[in-house]
C-alpha cells in the first residue's frame, strides 16, 4: 500500500493505491469510452444500412456525385496521423520529449489538412446543392433519377459531420499534449493522458477506415 | 473509534463552497438524492392533478391540451430526472466505493462533472415547463414530434444531456468496480448491490449513446428535415422506434437493476441469513442486463413492424423472465427460515416482492404479441409499468433509502411511522394500479383527459387510492429528514440492523471524509450469517 | 510505469505501411465489378484495417485482456441493433399480412416536384433544352 507516503509520485490521486493501478483504470475507462463511441456511431450506421437496403440503386449512383480523390487523400493523410500519434508515444516512452513534440505536432498539422480537405468538399456540395434533407436541390443529369438522394446526402453529412466533429476535438486534445508535454508536464514516467488521446485518435481513424468504402466505394 | 470519529463527511469540511465543489462521492450521492427526490415530488405532484382530472369523465380541472403536457411531463421527469439518476446517482455514489473498500469512485471529478450535466440537462427540462410544456408523450413519437409546435427541442436537448451524465456515471462505477475493489474482495465476495450497479453501468454506457444519438437525429428532422424518421420525405418513422426503444428499453433495467440490488442487500440482511443462490443472483443480472438489449421489438407490436420480427421479439421476449424468476425465487428461500424482522426496510422488501412480482407477471402478457394487440395503449400497460418502475423501482428505493439511512446520515427515524407509511404505500399503491389493469382489460385508452360512463366507478377509485398513496410517500420522506431536524443521533460505530458489508463493518455511521480510517481488511463474506456472528445495536 | 510494453518502432512503421497499401487496394477492388462481392471485399478490407489499428496502434495486443472485451462488446451490441433492426425493415409485410408496409418509403418526397433541373454545377437549367454541357458553364 504505498501512495500515502510523501515520496509518492506527483500524479498520482490520494485514492489510487499505486500508479499501476492508476494508470490501469485509465485506460479500462477509455476503452469503456470507446465503446459509447462505437454506439453512438452504431446508430448511424445502423440508418445507413438500413437506407442502403432499401434504396440501393439510389445509394449506389448518388456515391459517384462524391470525390473519390479527395475521400482517397483524406484515408491517407488519417492514417499517417495515426502512425504520427502511436509515434508520438513510442518517443515519450523512450523518453525522447522534443520527438515526441514533434510527432504531435505532425498529428495536429494531418488532421488540420484532413479538416481542410472535408472543407473544400463540403463546401463544393454547398455550392451545387447536394445537401442534406429539404436543403437538397442538385437535379445534375447524373442525379435527376435518383430516387430521394436527400437520404442518402443527410446520412453522409451527419456521419462524416460527427467525424468531423471528432477529429475537430481531437486537435484540441493534442494541442493541449503538446503544450504539456512541451512543459515537461508527461514523462516516460507518466504519459496517461497521451496514450487515452491516442487511443481516441486511433479510434478517430478507425471510424473513417469504415466511412470511407461506404460512402465513397460503392460498388 | 478514536476522536477522529467526530470529523465526517458532513461536518468537514464546512461552508457552502465545500459542497458545491466537492469531490467526495457521499456528497455528491447526496445531491443527487436531494434533486432527486425533488423532482420525484414535481413528478407526483403533475401525476396527482391527472388523476384528480380522471376522477370523473369530462374536463373537470384541466384541458386536454394541459393533460398532454401534464402525461409528458411526467414520465420525462420521472424518468430521465428521478428514476434513472437516482439509484445510481444517489445511492450507488454513497454506498459503491464504501461497499468496495475504496477511498472514492475511479473519477472523483468526472463524477462531481455528470452532477453538473444532470443539473444542467434538468434546467433544460424546467425550461420546458415554464415554456408551456411538451405534448409528445416521453417517447417522443415521429412523425408528430417532428411537427408539434410545443417544446420537443429544448426536452430532447434536456434529455440529450442528462444522457451525457448517466454514460459518465455509469463508466465511473464500471472502472471502480473493475479496478477499485480492496485485495481480496474477488467478484464473488461483492456485495449484490455492487453486482446491481455493474449491470446497470453496462446498460448505461451501451444504451445511452444511442439515445443521444437518437435526439440528435430527431432534432436534425425538425430542423433541416433530413427524411430519416419523416415518411412524408422518404424516411420511415418505425425506424425511429427502433432508435428509441433501442435505449428505452434496456433503460427500464437501468431502472430496475439498482432496485434488485437494493433488495438483495435488504433480504439476508433483516433475515439475518445468508443470501440464497449468490451466484444465481449475480448472473442473473447480468443477463437480464444482456436480454434487456434483444427485446425492445415488444413495444412495437402495433407499429406495422414485420410479423417476423414481432414473432422473434416476442419469443425472446419470455427469456427475461428466467432470471427474474431465479431472484424472485432466491429471495424468498433466503427468508426461508431467517429471523425476519419487520423493520421499515424490511416492509418495502416484502412491498417490492409482492408488487414486482405482479408487475413481472403482466409483462409477460403484454410479450404475447395476439394479447398486446388488444392491450396495447390501454391502461393494462399503465399499471403494468407502475407495478414496475413504481411498486419495484421505487419502493426498493424508499427500502434502500431507510436502509440506509443511519449509515448515511448518522440518524434515525422513528420507525413506527415509517412502518406505517411503508404499509399506506402499499395499500395506496395497489389501491391506485390494480383498478387500471381491469380499465385497460375493459378497453380504455391511456393518455386521455376524459373518458367514457363506463369506467367512472375504477377511475374513482384509483383516484382516491393515490391520494393516499401520494400521502404515505410524502409521510415517508418528511419521517426520514424529520429525523435529520430531530437529530436522533445513533452511535457512530453502530450497525443497527447487523449488516455485513464493508460500510457496516468498517466505518462509522455517517462515514469519515475518506471513507475509513484505516485501508480496511476483508473479514468475511457479505452474508456470512452462518459464519460469522454481527450484533444488531439498534434496539426499539 | 517503465514496465509497459514499448511496441518496436519497426511494427509501427510496417502497420502504417500495411494501412496504406490496403487503402489503395480497397479503392482498386471497388473500380472491379464483383456484382454483390464488391462491398464483402470492401469491408473485409476495411475490418483487416480497423484491427491492425485497433492491435496495433491502439496497442489491445499487449493490454489487459478486458479492454479488449469492452471494444468487443461495442461490436457485439452493433451487431444485435442492426441484425434485429434488418429483421423489421427487411421482412416488412412478410406473410401477405399489412402488404401496404412493404414499400411505403420508395415514394419520390414531394419538394422533387418543385426543384428545378440543374446542371453538374447545381445551377438551374432551362428545361426545353434539351444539352447540359458542362463546358457551356462559367469555369
Amino acid at each position: 500500500m504505498s501512495g500515502h507516503d510523501p515520496n509518492s509520485p506527483r500524479h498520482l490521486k490520494h485514492y489510487f493505491h499505486d500508479v499501476n493501478q492508476q494508470y490501469e483504470t485509465s485506460k479500462f475507462a477509455m476503452w469503456a469510452f470507446i465503446l459509447t463511441e462505437v454506439l453512438t456511431f452504431a446508430g448511424l450506421f445502423v440508418a445507413y444500412i438500413v437506407y442502403r437496403s432499401w434504396y440501393p440503386d439510389m445509394f449506389i449512383d448518388a456515391h459517384k456525385l462524391l470525390d473519390v480523390n479527395k475521400g482517397l487523400m483524406n484515408t491517407i493523410v488519417l492514417i499517417t496521423s495515426s502512425l504520427t500519434m502511436a509515434l508520438a508515444i513510442w518517443a515519450i516512452q523512450k523518453n525522447n520529449r522534443k520527438l515526441s513534440v514533434l510527432m504531435l505536432v505532425a498529428t495536429f498539422l494531418f488532421a488540420f489538412v484532413f479538416l481542410g480537405i472535408k472543407y473544400l468538399e463540403y463546401s463544393h456540395k454547398f455550392e451545387v446543392g447536394q445537401l442534406p434533407g429539404e436543403f437538397y436541390s442538385y437535379m445534375g443529369p447524373d442525379a435527376v433519377h435518383l430516387n430521394n438522394p436527400h437520404i442518402f446526402f443527410s446520412i453522409y453529412f451527419i456521419m462524416t459531420g460527427l467525424h468531423g466533429l471528432h477529429v475537430a476535438i481531437g486537435m484540441g486534445l493534442i494541442a493541449w499534449l503538446i503544450y504539456s508535454t512541451y512543459k515537461g508536464n508527461l514523462t516516460s514516467e507518466y504519459y496517461t493522458p497521451m496514450e487515452m488521446i491516442g487511443i481516441f485518435w486511433h479510434l478517430v481513424d478507425l471510424i473513417w477506415i469504415y466511412l470511407f468504402p461506404l460512402f465513397y466505394l460503392i460498388g | 473509534m478514536s476522536e477522529n470519529t467526530k470529523q465526517n463527511y458532513l461536518n468537514h469540511p464546512k461552508g457552502i463552497m465545500s459542497w458545491l465543489m466537492t469531490l467526495d462521492h457521499k456528497r455528491i450521492g447526496l445531491m443527487y438524492l436531494f434533486s432527486g427526490i425533488l423532482f420525484f415530488f414535481l413528478g407526483g405532484l403533475i401525476a396527482l392533478v391527472m388523476r384528480f382530472e380522471l376522477a370523473a369523465p369530462g374536463n373537470d380541472i384541466i384541458s386536454n391540451d394541459v393533460y398532454n403536457n401534464a402525461y409528458t411531463l411526467h414520465g420525462a421527469i420521472m424518468i430521465f430526472l428521478f428514476i434513472i439518476p437516482a439509484i445510481p446517482g444517489a445511492l450507488g455514489n454513497i454506498l459503491l466505493p464504501l461497499m468496495v473498500g475504496a477511498k472514492d469512485v475511479a473519477f472523483p471529478r468526472l463524477n462531481l462533472a455528470s452532477f453538473y450535466i444532470y443539473s444542467f440537462g434538468a434546467l433544460f427540462a424546467m425550461y420546458t415547463i415554464i415554456n408551456g410544456g411538451v405534448d409528445t408523450g416521453w417517447t417522443f413519437y415521429t412523425p408528430y414530434s417532428t411537427q408539434s409546435t410545443s417544446n420537443v427541442v429544448p426536452m430532447t436537448l434536456g434529455i440529450f444531456i442528462i444522457g451525457f451524465s448517466s454514460i459518465l456515471t455509469g463508466l465511473n462505477f464500471i472502472a471502480t468496480i473493475h479496478k477499485m475493489r480492496i485485495p481480496g474482495l474477488t467478484w464473488y465476495k461483492l456485495p449484490l448491490f455492487v453486482w446491481a450497479l455493474y449491470g446497470t453501468s453496462l446498460v448505461q454506457i451501451t444504451a445511452t449513446p444511442v439515445l443521444a444519438i437518437t435526439m440528435v437525429l430527431l432534432m436534425l428532422e425538425r430542423f433541416l428535415g433530413i427524411g430519416i424518421f419523416d415518411p412524408a420525405l422518404g424516411g420511415d418513422p418505425v425506424l425511429y422506434q427502433h432508435f428509441f426503444w433501442f435505449y428505452s428499453h434496456p433503460a427500464v433495467y437501468i431502472m430496475i437493476l439498482p432496485a434488485f440490488g437494493i433488495i438483495s442487500e435488504i433480504i439476508p440482511v433483516h433475515s439475518r441469513k445468508k443470501i440464497w443462490g449468490y451466484k444465481f443472483i449475480a448472473y442473473s443480472t447480468l443477463s437480464i442486463a444482456f436480454i434487456g438489449f434483444l427485446v425492445w421489438g415488444h413495444h412495437m407490436f402495433t407499429s406495422g413492424q414485420s410479423v417476423f420480427s414481432q414473432i422473434v421479439f416476442s419469443f425472446i421476449t419470455y427469456f427475461v423472465g428466467i432470471p427474474t424468476g431465479v431472484k424472485i425465487f432466491s429471495w424468498i428461500l433466503t427468508m426461508y427460515k431467517g429471523q425476519v424482522s419487520f423493520t421499515p426496510p424490511m416492509m418495502y422488501a416484502l412491498s417490492f416482492l409482492f408488487l414486482f412480482t405482479i408487475g413481472g407477471l403482466t409483462g409477460i402478457f403484454l410479450g404475447a404479441v395476439a394479447l398486446d394487440i388488444h392491450l396495447h395503449d390501454t391502461y393494462f400497460v399503465v399499471a403494468h409499468f407502475h407495478y414496475v418502475m413504481q411498486g419495484g423501482t421505487i419502493v426498493a428505493f424508499l427500502g434502500g433509502l431507510h436502509h440506509w439511512w443511519p449509515k448515511s446520515f448518522g440518524v434515525m427515524y422513528n420507525q413506527t411511522v415509517a412502518n406505517i407509511a411503508a404499509l399506506g404505500v402499499f395499500i395506496g399503491f395497489n389501491g391506485t394500479f390494480f383498478p387500471q389493469f381491469l380499465l385497460g382489460l375493459r378497453g380504455m385508452p391511456r393518455r386521455y383527459a376524459t373518458y367514457d360512463e363506463q369506467f367512472v366507478e375504477l377511475h374513482s377509485y384509483s383516484t382516491f387510492w393515490s391520494g393516499i398513496l401520494g400521502i404515505s410517500i410524502f409521510i415517508a420522506v418528511m419521517n426520514l429528514f424529520w429525523s435529520f431536524i430531530k437529530k436522533n443521533k445513533v452511535d457512530p460505530g453502530s450497525n443497527p440492523w447487523g449488516g455485513m458489508t464493508l460500510e457496516w463493518t468498517h466505518t462509522s455511521s455517517p462515514p469519515h471524509p475518506h471513507n475509513f480510517e484505516e485501508d480496511p481488511v476483508l473479514q468475511h463474506g457479505p452474508y456470512d450469517y452462518d459464519k460469522v456472528i454481527v450484533e444488531k445495536t439498534y434496539k426499539k | 510505469m517503465s514496465e509497459h510494453h514499448i511496441t518496436p518502432l519497426r511494427t509501427y512503421l510496417i502497420i502504417a505501411a500495411t494501412l496504406l497499401f490496403l487503402s489503395g487496394v480497397t479503392v482498386w477492388v471497388s473500380y472491379v465489378d464483383l456484382g454483390a462481392l464488391n462491398i464483402v471485399v470492401a469491408m473485409l478490407v476495411a475490418t483487416l484495417k480497423a484491427s491492425l489499428v485497433a492491435f496495433f496502434f491502439m496497442h489491445l495486443l499487449w493490454d489487459d485482456k478486458k479492454n479488449l472485451t469492452m471494444f468487443l462488446m461495442s461490436l457485439m451490441f452493433f451487431g444485435i441493433f442492426v441484425t434485429i433492426t434488418l429483421l423489421d425493415t427487411e421482412f416488412r409485410g412478410d406473410l401477405g399480412l399489412n402488404p401496404e408496409t412493404k414499400d411505403p418509403i420508395n415514394k419520390r418526397a414531394a419538394f422533387y416536384d418543385t426543384l428545378p433541373l440543374t446542371d453538374t454545377h447545381g445551377h438551374p437549367v432551362d428545361e426545353h433544352s434539351d444539352d447540359h454541357h458542362e463546358d457551356k458553364d462559367h469555369h
